[in-house]
This record gives structure tokens, sequence and C-alpha cells, in this order.
């Protein structure tokens, strides 16, 4: 299955849309044209401004489309290679998202950047849902889905950030 | 507030680069229409019209047309969740977020049509309006995360069409209780399926709201179907709601 995602970047009032096409033949590919997708420059977007004192563990991803150009694709030996997915908004700040991928498979999910603004509660939310939803990721692979709906904002935001990671590497 | 939109094509075989350029140009409407949506109703922005409805700095006749089109259909829906959908009732003024974000996201869907196009999916944030299917004629599926146990899913639903699932196990998701007037959910999560994203979006909050009595004003919606999960994990739903049948059990 072929996947051309047109990555969209920049947002306006933060909203972005990311285009994967799915065609029914031609071997996997990352895309070549990627990069040259209309940026539309800004942005602007869901990545909220860190609180005063807040947590910020890892490199935070630029709320654009550039973290999904195939550049942000870090290749390894073997056909294992990682995305980072953009940064978005979760329940206490902002989130983003990194994937690693051999073929289709995903091997492991995990949080590639969090700020939660200092919030005291969402300690709790970072220890304990964060690695919940690192499980879920794994496990909702072996069902056979297209998209989760959830209540949760924290979930949908980390969903949204590994389907970004994903299409960019085309391993979906 | 930042809500991050995907939007999944799926073509039949061997789509050419003319069809590839007017994807591109029907996903920039889809973008237009989503970025027009936050300009016009993001109550974060102060000077977005309907802030300025809210605080009584333009009247409803002097919004632009959109907000009277979103109105309209709240009221609708309202009525159609028996007033446990109710805009109107939110403290700091009319407040149609719970129908706007599906709206728009049905509207973005909209502006994918062509012959080689087998289906779409446009996701904003786990509320998702979709048209065809799978290429192999394969219904769509969905998971629903499991409220209890978020790093589980609790089902998975072929969608036909658009699903919202609305919830109120997390903080920031304040469910208001229109006839309380203060937060009050009864159910942990309820998940409605239906022709139209809008509509679902605005019957999930309000079933999430009432709870398992709610199953009593979508059952008579034709083509609207609804799953709740409750505090302690049970599951009621709809005679026809689409469960999808899967290999195994889901872990709960």
């Amino acid at each position: 299955m072929r996947r051309t995602p047109i990555v969209i970047g920049g947002t306006v009032a933060g909203l972005v849309g990311v285009l994967a096409f799915h065609t029914k033949s031609a071997p996997l590919s990352l895309p070549a044209a990627a990069g040259a997708a209309p940026a539309a420059g800004s942005a602007a977007g869901p990545a909220a401004s860190p609180g005063p004192g807040g947590t910020r563990k890892g490199a935070s991803q630029p709320a654009s489309g550039t973290s999904l150009s195939p550049s942000s694709a870090a290749q390894q030996a073997s056909g294992v290679r990682t995305a980072v997915g953009p940064a978005v908004n979760y329940s206490y700040g902002v989130l983003s998202v990194k994937v690693t991928v051999s073929g289709r498979k995903i091997l492991r999910v995990g949080i590639a950047s969090i700020d939660d603004g200092g919030n005291p509660r969402s300690q709790y939310i970072d220890e304990q849902s964060i690695p919940m939803l690192e499980q879920q990721a794994i496990q909702a692979q072996s069902y056979n889905i297209q998209g989760v709906s959830g209540a949760s904002y924290t979930s949908a935001g980390f969903a949204q950030s590994l389907q970004s990671a994903l299409r960019s590497l085309s391993a979906k | 507030m930042g809500t991050i939109v995907t939007i999944d094509v799926y073509t039949a075989a061997g789509v050419t680069d003319a069809e590839v350029a007017e994807l591109c140009e029907q996903l920039d409407r889809a973008r237009s229409v989503l970025h027009h949506a936050d300009e016009v109703f993001s109550t974060w922005q102060p000077h977005s019209p309907i802030s300025r409805l809210r605080s009584a700095e333009i009247t409803r006749a002097q919004a632009p047309a959109e907000v009277a089109e979103v109105l309209e259909r709240c009221a609708t829906a309202r009525d159609l969740s028996g007033g446990w959908f109710d805009p109107w009732a939110m403290p700091g003024g009319i407040d149609p977020t719970g129908y706007v974000k599906g709206w728009a996201a049905q509207n973005a869907l909209a502006a994918f049509s062509a012959e080689y196009i087998v289906g779409a999916i446009v996701n904003a944030a786990g509320d998702i309006a979709s048209l065809g299917s799978l290429r192999n004629g394969e219904p769509f599926r969905i998971g629903i995360v499991d409220p209890l146990a978020p790093r589980q899913l609790a089902e998975i639903v072929d969608l036909t069409g658009a699903i919202a699932t609305s919830g109120s196990y997390e903080r920031g998701n304040h469910l208001i209780d229109p006839h309380l007037g203060c937060p009050c959910a009864r159910a942990a999560s309820a998940s409605v399926t239906g022709p139209d994203l809008g509509l679902a979006d605005a019957l999930a909050t309000g079933l999430a709201v009432a709870g398992t009595p709610g199953l009593a004003f979508i059952e008579p919606l034709d083509k609207y179907e609804a799953l709740i999960i409750g505090f302690d994990g049970s599951r009621r739903c709809t005679e026809g709601f689409p469960l999808a049948p899967h290999q195994g059990t889901l872990p709960h």
C-alpha cells in the first residue's frame, strides 16, 4: 500500500489538516514530496506556551508540518524507524508522541515531549495515564482499526500526535 | 485550545498525478472550512463572533450567517435530546462548542468528492466523520476508548457515517447538566453513531449527562445509535448500535 502523506504545515487558530492517501498497489514508501506541500507560514497553533515553572522533558516539537517531513524520521539499520508527532494539547498542557516501527509493526510508543505547566495534578496523569496510553497504542494495532473515539482530552491528543507520527512513517 | 484534525482519504488503485492535485485542492477546501469554523466559533478568542455574541457585544442578527445556522441546529439538537444538550444553559452564555466541532468536521468531509475516492475519514480529536469504506468494501473500524482504563479499548465499532464520544472521566471535560446548571455526568462515556457528526456530537454530550435513561431519546431517532459506559464499567446500547465482531476479547 503506497501512502503519500501530504503534510500541511502551519496552523491558523490551532487547526491543522494532515492528508494521507491510501492507494491499493505500489510498495510502501516515504513521501518524496512531503516538504513540497505549501507550508502555511506561522507555527501558531495547538502548542500552548509553557507555564511558569512547568516541567519540560525532552525536546519539544514545533506544531507545524515540518516536524513530519522525512528528515525527522530517523533512519536506522534493519528498517527500524522512528518519528515524532506534532505537539498537541492535552488536559494539563502539551505533549508529543514518539513512535518506533519496524516495517508496519509498532514496536514502541512513548512521549517525546510533555509540558504540564507545573500543574500539581498533572504529575499523576503523567505517571499513570501516559504509560497506559502508550500500552493502548500498541494494543490497538492488533485490532486493525482506522481511528479511536474517546472522551478523554488526553487520549485524544495523544492519539492525534501518534497518528501524525505514524503517517510520517507511512507505517500504519 | 487547539485541535488536531487528521484526514485520511482512501482511493482506488493507480491514482494519477492530476487526481492527486485535485485531492490537494479538496484538502485546501477542507482546511478552510476548519479554520473558518475556528475563527467564528472559538470561545477562546475574545473577538470571535461567538465570543462577542456571548458578551452581548453583538446581537444574533449581527453575527455571521453560520452562527444563525449553528444555533438553529443546536435548537433542534436540544429538542431531540429532551433538553439534555442545551448550549443556552451553559455558564458564560450560549456555547455551541458541543455541536460545532462535529459540524465543522462534517463540513470538511464534504470537500472530498471524486469517483476514485473509495472512502474518507475526518477525525477531529476523536469525533469522526466518514464516507465510504475501506478499499475492500469493509466498513471502517473505530475503537472506543475505555473510560475506566484509558490504556484499553472498550469496544470496536463498524462505522458508517459519524461517531462522537463524550465523557466526564477527565478534568477539563466539565459536562454541565442543563437542568441543574452545574457539572454533573451520569455516565463515564457516551458514544453516538449516525449520519451527521454535528448532531452525533450534541447527542453524545447530552447522553453523557443524562446517563442510561437518555438512551430513550436516541432510540426513536432514525439511523442514530448509542452506547453508554457506566462508572461501574457496565455497557448499555441501543438495539442497532454497530458493534464490530472482533477476534478475542478486549481486555477490561
